[in-house]
């Protein structure tokens, strides 16, 4: 398997992940679960599902997750994740891809 | 001297018990005939900086005694700090090592450290022809400050009978809450019981065993009290009082140990190695509304936190700037609210959570947790997030097995109704070790 095809079905998990992830939030903040969730879904900022406390929730646990998962520690809350050209928090996708490039720089 | 009251008194009550010492009974004669012993085996000149490295016991005792009329600057160090004892004779300027052994023997000796210059403290209390006492913070957060204090008014105090009770040593030797025990109960010519260990079991059996009246311990020690139920399992009846401090008393602890202890009257502590040990009272019981002062403290709040004024403050620190106000205001670092004459003690100011602007106090936190099934210890801190600057982490101590996620959603379904959103920890890590150390304290940092 390329490198390339790896890294696509890894974010294809993490957006899974990440979409688990949500629904605990969204759950144990009352937020009312909407349609389907797609990796579209935009989290945070302009029509945002959470506000901040909820998207540290999510950050939270995702880190939990991704640590169980990928045994990997990476920070998704930090100056750097703060500093990008486009938030990483706007969308599912854009979270997983964030998340992909630190795990790969993990290894 | 400033010990010649308490020989005193030990001369009239030769008879009664003063110490238990591993369950044997030491009799105030046979203390002072420990002191006149000690006179001899403990050569040292007066003003000496010596280091009483001892737990409680009768050598002990009579030792610091001993060295108090010699006006030496005293040093207690427990077992507790084994790992820091080098640095802490170092910052106390110690010149001679008096060590009680597991056996209660006494081993005097050089320390081998070279004072260039007595500390300005040393040369004060020379000045005053007084006895001093070296306290070290315990350094939860921070480095260990060592405080001085003159001896002899901190004797003085103790001149005003007060009851004469059965006290078991739960704060130790070298601590201000221990200190205060030790001379309260020999000046009233009480008994002090001491410990081997300060396990729950131990602590109970050796109340019943020994018909103990007063227990001055921790709310941490509380909560152990109550995980063991090792309550149910003595004759506790003999039990007056409890006293607790040292750090905040959660909410819950409070209630359940009323609770188990209707006819015990439980008191609030509040002392500080810098000022000493306040008087207080307790609203009730039940109450964690709290009166603190006495004849010789006067107390403000400023912009929420205490402020202590003591007549007899140490006279500094060995090894950090004056932390008093140019007035002799001591600034506490604990926050309260305020009610009439009434107190209660939210938490350290260095320990408030700020998530998102909203102010977090741990032990509130602690507390609900702490009524979850499962749960056997917990400790929160803030932790630092760009998002909302800090979150709120709590650290769990589980008494089974499961997986952080489960233990997240579980913990959502309990917090709601009883915290705000925002005091919901963010961040769980759980963790198999114990959530305090020696002194039965919440350590919070890992």
């Amino acid at each position: 398997m390329s490198d390339q095809r790896n890294e696509a079905q890894e974010i294809v998990g993490l957006n899974e992940l990440i979409i688990e992830c949500v629904n605990d939030v969204r759950e144990q903040n009352d937020i009312a679960p909407g349609a389907d969730i797609s990796p579209d879904a935009r989290l945070f900022g302009r029509e945002g599902m959470f506000e901040s406390l909820a998207l540290v929730n999510l950050i939270t646990s995702l880190e939990e997750a991704i640590e169980d998962k990928f045994d990997v520690a990476i920070s998704l809350a930090d100056e750097r994740a703060m500093s990008q050209n486009r938030s990483p928090y706007r969308t599912i996708a854009a979270l997983a891809e964030y998340a992909a490039e630190l795990i790969a720089e993990q290894r | 001297m400033s010990v010649d009251f308490l020989l005193e008194i030990f001369d009239r009550q030769r008879d009664r018990d003063a110490i238990v010492w591993r369950d044997e009974i030491c009799s105030y004669g046979r203390l002072l005939e420990l002191v006149e012993r000690l006179r001899d085996e403990i050569d040292v000149a007066e003003h000496t900086a010596v280091s009483l490295e001892a737990d409680f016991s009768p050598t002990s005792v009579a030792a610091m005694l001993v060295l108090i009329e010699r006006r030496c600057t005293i040093v207690p160090l427990t077992s507790s700090v084994d790992a820091k004892k080098s640095d802490f004779r170092r910052i106390a300027q110690v010149e001679t090592i008096v060590e009680i052994t597991a056996d209660d023997e006494v081993i005097v000796r050089e320390s081998g450290i070279e004072v260039a210059a007595p500390h300005r403290i040393a040369l004060e209390l020379r000045k005053r022809g007084n006895p001093g006492l070296v306290l070290f913070s315990s350094g939860s957060t921070g480095e260990s400050k060592a405080a001085v204090h003159d001896f002899a008014p901190l004797l003085d105090k103790f001149k005003v009978p007060r009851h004469s009770k059965r006290a078991i040593t739960f704060l130790l030797f070298d601590h201000i809450g221990g200190v205060n025990t030790l001379f309260y109960t020999l000046s009233n010519a009480g008994c002090i019981v001491t410990v081997g260990d300060r396990s729950p079991d131990t602590v109970c059996r050796t109340i019943a065993r020994f018909g103990v009246q007063t227990l001055p311990t921790s709310p941490t020690f509380l909560n152990l009290l109550l995980l063991s139920e090792a309550a149910g399992r003595h004759d506790l009846s003999s039990l007056e009082l409890i006293t607790y401090g040292t750090e905040v008393m959660p909410e819950t602890t409070l209630a359940r140990i009323h609770k188990i202890f209707p006819d015990v009257r439980l008191l609030q502590t509040y002392g500080l190695s810098e000022v000493g040990i306040l008087r207080s009272k307790s609203r009730s019981s039940d109450s964690l509304w709290v009166k603190v002062g006495g004849e010789d403290f006067e107390t403000r709040v400023v912009d929420g936190m205490l402020e202590v004024k003591a007549r007899s403050a140490m006279l500094g620190y060995l090894n950090a700037p004056s932390p008093f106000t140019e007035d002799g205001w001591f600034k506490t670092g604990d926050a309260v609210e305020v009610d009439g004459e009434y107190i209660r003690i939210l938490g350290r100011k260095s320990e408030i959570i700020n998530v998102g602007g909203e102010k977090v106090y741990p032990v509130e936190i602690e507390d609900v947790l702490q009524m979850m099934d499962g749960v056997e210890d917990v400790a929160v801190t803030g932790a630092p997030n760009p998002i909302t600057g800090q979150m709120v982490k709590a650290r769990v101590k589980l008494v089974g097995e499961e997986s952080v996620r489960d233990f997240k959603k579980r913990m959502h379904a309990f917090c709601r109704g009883r915290l705000d959103r925002f005091k919901i920890p963010q961040k769980v890590v759980l963790s198999d070790e114990a959530m305090h150390g020696g002194r039965f304290k919440k350590m919070r940092g890992e």
